[in-house]
């Protein structure tokens, strides 16, 4: 690991018990003027910023990221509890539309510095490399402007900062992690056992929990709340991996700043800094580069505010396309019931994996295809999957008393990348006076049959491994798209390195980049797809 | 700590002697401190107006089946939700956001209760009660006064579990640990237990018709 301490030292920035980064980085931190025409301002310290943000002070650049959430202490702000974490989510007003409107807060939108990954659940797959051309190969989706070589030293980068732990992985390009696997709890051994009876290959992994001491970071305490921010450190998010790394390189980081504007400047075409809301009072940052990272809904939503002569709909929508292309996976949750005691809540959500199902299979109607992992929901998501079924009243309080005999599979199903699911602005405004974010989601029928598809091999799975009653939810996970790369202009918002085609000094770094999805979490590939827009915009690779 | 009324035939008393709020001194503090506050006084209802906390409470009685005394006070922490903008922030188009939605779906309760028994929905005896949610449940994706009426239930269903399922007492009902840090586990796997856990005593209890009882 001692190679890692040399590119990216926050592992070993925290204190010797692990609990906190090390004070004086934060109390020390440099804090830029308002006035100051810093290298880079980036909107935004999530996965996709924070990398950049950490990447960038390590060359030497002078850069502020500006949060509009919190600068979280785990230990005094984080709870081990599942309503009190209310906080983390990112929960201002937005509309949700379409044929099947897709709810946001909790499930997939986080706020503060850490991003969404301070309470992701923690799996850290990669993609395939037929992903990155689903259009040629599939007719369907798009085609990236790179393709999974351009990516794969990236992965193996991101893959030991933080650090990821998992099985040898058989499938995509096949691969190893730096950290041997976690043992697995009750959900992951039934996952296991009932895939070995239908022949379907699974394995443990791949997640960003450090299954060991990692610098001064603690191992797994196998406790269960990974979704609701992990106050022991073990599980990766950017606050733990990459900005104790950047304050020591003199990078800035200014939570409780709401970025509401990108100034351009008028004659010149180029962006001259940003304004944000602090404590109620405008502000402005003066930058030579701007690079946006608030994810897909909230970056899309900054773009078309910021409107000017030059860019009347919006920056950088020149051809329409800011906002278009979003994507959510379709997540189906499928739970079976044992007479055994499962206690899926005993060890962290992400544990088992298969991606038998990722690529397309000729024999089958649909294209593309779906992965399937342990979820391990705690009582009040549970209270959920339980009332989706329809039950309220004693049977309610009668199901979930068998709490303990459940195991729980979700499925993460390739939805495709439509024109109109995307995000515009609505009339309503916030409490700066920002018009807020509208969502509109309708599945196509390949989405349909995926999930449809996904549920029954997850029923059969379940039943493999013994259980008498299986019972399904349809949900969504995780958002990426929105402002997407591509070859043209025409055809998307910014380049393969993630620069904007409409402003030279425009850089977009977050999951909205991205315009496919596989049936992978996104957030390795965020912080690849960001490590390397920083490696390109500093010529250190290729 | 005192459990929660509830039948064995509708799985009350599974685990026998199960005490969360035994391990609280292995809680962080800071945890402790949100937990414990669920489980004294309630700041009183402020968001609700009269009428409206009458048909909450009603309501949430119904989804959740809390019949007697002790209750878990869900009226009162989805008001301080409400109160507090603790929302989830998104709407549905077709709804209104959630402070007004709830408004508006208490006031839509009482009409259909007055329209069909001639008294307020908390007036009404409970099998009536339950057979008006049940119409609006039936309802599915059809309108409902104006709002989807599973999009209403949904709003319902969501603010009712989160506050019940976040109390020790209904943690103690399903055989749930609460917080667990910073001890964790020691024993994962299919039927291993920690030292503080309770096996479940009817495991043959399966909610599933036909089944156990
Ligand atoms: C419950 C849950 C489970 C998940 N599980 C997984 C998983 O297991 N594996 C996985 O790979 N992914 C998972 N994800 C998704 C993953 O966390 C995200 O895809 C990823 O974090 C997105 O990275 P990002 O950089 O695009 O945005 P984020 O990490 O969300 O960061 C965006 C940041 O920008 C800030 N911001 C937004 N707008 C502004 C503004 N105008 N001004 C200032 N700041 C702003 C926000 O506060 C936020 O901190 C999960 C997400 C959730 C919510
Ligand atoms: S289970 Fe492990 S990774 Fe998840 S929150 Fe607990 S200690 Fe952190």
């Amino acid at each position: 690991m001692s190679e890692v301490r040399e590119r990216n030292e926050s592992a070993w920035l925290m204190t010797a018990d692990g609990s906190r980064m090390e004070p004086g980085l934060r109390d020390n931190m440099r804090r830029f003027d308002d006035d100051d025409e810093v290298d880079l301002v980036i909107v935004g310290c999530g996965a996709g910023g924070s990398t950049l943000l950490q990447r960038m002070a390590r060359a030497g650049a002078r850069v502020v990221a500006l949060d509009a959430g919190p600068f979280w202490e785990p230990e005094t702000d984080w709870v081990s509890d599942e309503a009190g974490s209310h906080h983390l989510y990112w929960t201002e007003p937005r509309k949700i539309g379409g044929s099947d409107p897709v709810p946001l807060g909790s499930n997939n939108s986080g706020r503060g510095v850490g991003g969404s990954m301070v309470h992701y659940a923690g799996y850290a797959p990669r993609f395939h490399p037929s992903d990155f051309r689903t259009r040629t190969n599939d007719g369907v989706g798009a085609d990236w402007p790179i393709d999974y070589g351009n990516l794969k030293s990236y992965y193996e980068l991101i893959e030991e900062e933080l650090p990821v732990s998992g099985e040898d992985w058989p499938w995509g390009d096949p691969h190893g992690y730096p950290q041997r696997p976690h043992p697995v709890g009750g959900n992951g051994e039934l996952f296991q056992r009932g895939a070995l009876a239908c022949g379907i290959t699974a394995k443990v992994g791949p997640v960003a929990i450090s299954n060991g001491r990692f610098g001064n970071r603690p191992h797994c305490i196998y406790r269960g709340f990974c979704l609701q921010g992990c106050k022991v450190n073990a599980k990766a998010s950017p606050l733990i991996t990459h900005v104790p790394d950047a304050l020591a390189h003199g990078a800035e980081v200014r939570p409780d700043s709401m970025v509401t504007r990108i100034e351009i400047d008028q004659r010149t075409g180029r962006a001259t800094g940003v304004h944000y809301a602090r404590g109620g009072v405008s502000r402005f940052q003066r930058a030579s580069m701007v690079a946006v990272a608030g994810y897909s809904i909230e970056t899309p939503r900054l773009l078309l505010n910021s409107t000017s002569d030059r860019f009347p709909n919006g920056l950088c929508n020149d051809f329409d396309q800011v906002g278009r292309y979003l994507m959510v996976q379709g997540a189906p949750q499928t739970a079976g019931r044992f007479d055994d005691e499962v206690r899926m809540w005993k060890a962290p959500p992400p544990e088992v994996s298969s991606e038998q199902f990722y690529e397309t299979d000729p024999g089958k109607p649909y294209k593309r295809g779906f992965s399937i992992q342990t979820v391990s929901p705690l009582p009040i998501t549970w209270a959920e999957h339980v009332s989706a079924q329809g039950y309220w009243g004693a049977d309610l309080r009668n199901y979930m008393s068998d709490y303990v005999h459940w195991a729980c599979l979700g499925s993460l199903c390739e939805f495709l990348a439509l024109p109109d699911n995307r995000v515009t602005l609505a009339d309503e405004k916030d409490r700066h006076g920002m018009p807020i974010a509208r969502f509109d989601y309708s599945q196509c029928d390949n989405d349909r049959a995926l999930m449809k598809a996904a549920t029954g091999v997850m029923e059969d799975i379940l039943k493999g491994a013994g259980a008498d009653e299986v019972i399904t939810i349809n949900r969504y996970a995780h958002l990426v798209g929105g402002a997407r790369m591509a070859a043209t202009e025409q055809k998307g918002v910014v380049d393969a390195d993630c620069r904007s085609f409409a402003v030279p000094n425009l850089l977009i770094v977050d999951g909205s980049v991205l315009p496919t999805q596989g049936s992978a979490n996104p957030a390795l590939t965020i912080m690849a797809v960001a490590a390397r827009a920083a490696a390109r915009l500093t010529q250190q690779r290729t | 700590m005192s459990t929660l009324p509830l039948d064995p035939r509708h799985g009350g008393g599974r685990f026998p002697d199960f005490d969360v709020t035994t391990q609280a001194r292995h809680w962080d503090e800071t945890t402790r401190a949100v937990v414990e506050k669920r489980l004294g006084m309630q700041t009183p209802v402020r968001f609700f107006t009269e009428s409206e906390q009458a048909a909450a409470t009603a309501l949430f009685d119904q989804l959740l089946y809390q019949r007697s005394e002790p209750r878990v006070p869900v009226t009162e922490m989805v008001d301080a939700r409400l109160a507090e903008n603790l929302t989830d922030g998104w709407h549905y188009e077709t709804m209104p956001p959630d402070e007004a939605a709830w408004r508006a779906s208490l006031t839509n309760l009482d009409d259909d209760s007055r329209e069909a028994h001639g008294c307020l929905f908390a007036e009404c005896d409970w099998d009536d009660q339950s057979a008006i949610l049940t119409a609006i449940q039936n309802r599915g994706s059809d309108q409902w006064h104006g709002m989807v009426a599973a999009q209403v239930w949904s709003l319902w269903t969501r603010y009712a579990c989160t506050a019940f399922y976040s109390h020790p007492q209904a943690w103690n009902e399903i055989g749930f640990d609460g917080p667990a840090y910073p001890r964790g586990y020691k024993n994962i796997g299919v039927n291993r237990l920690e030292s503080f856990e309770v096996h479940d005593a009817r495991p043959g209890d399966d909610p599933v018709e036909g089944k156990g009882q």
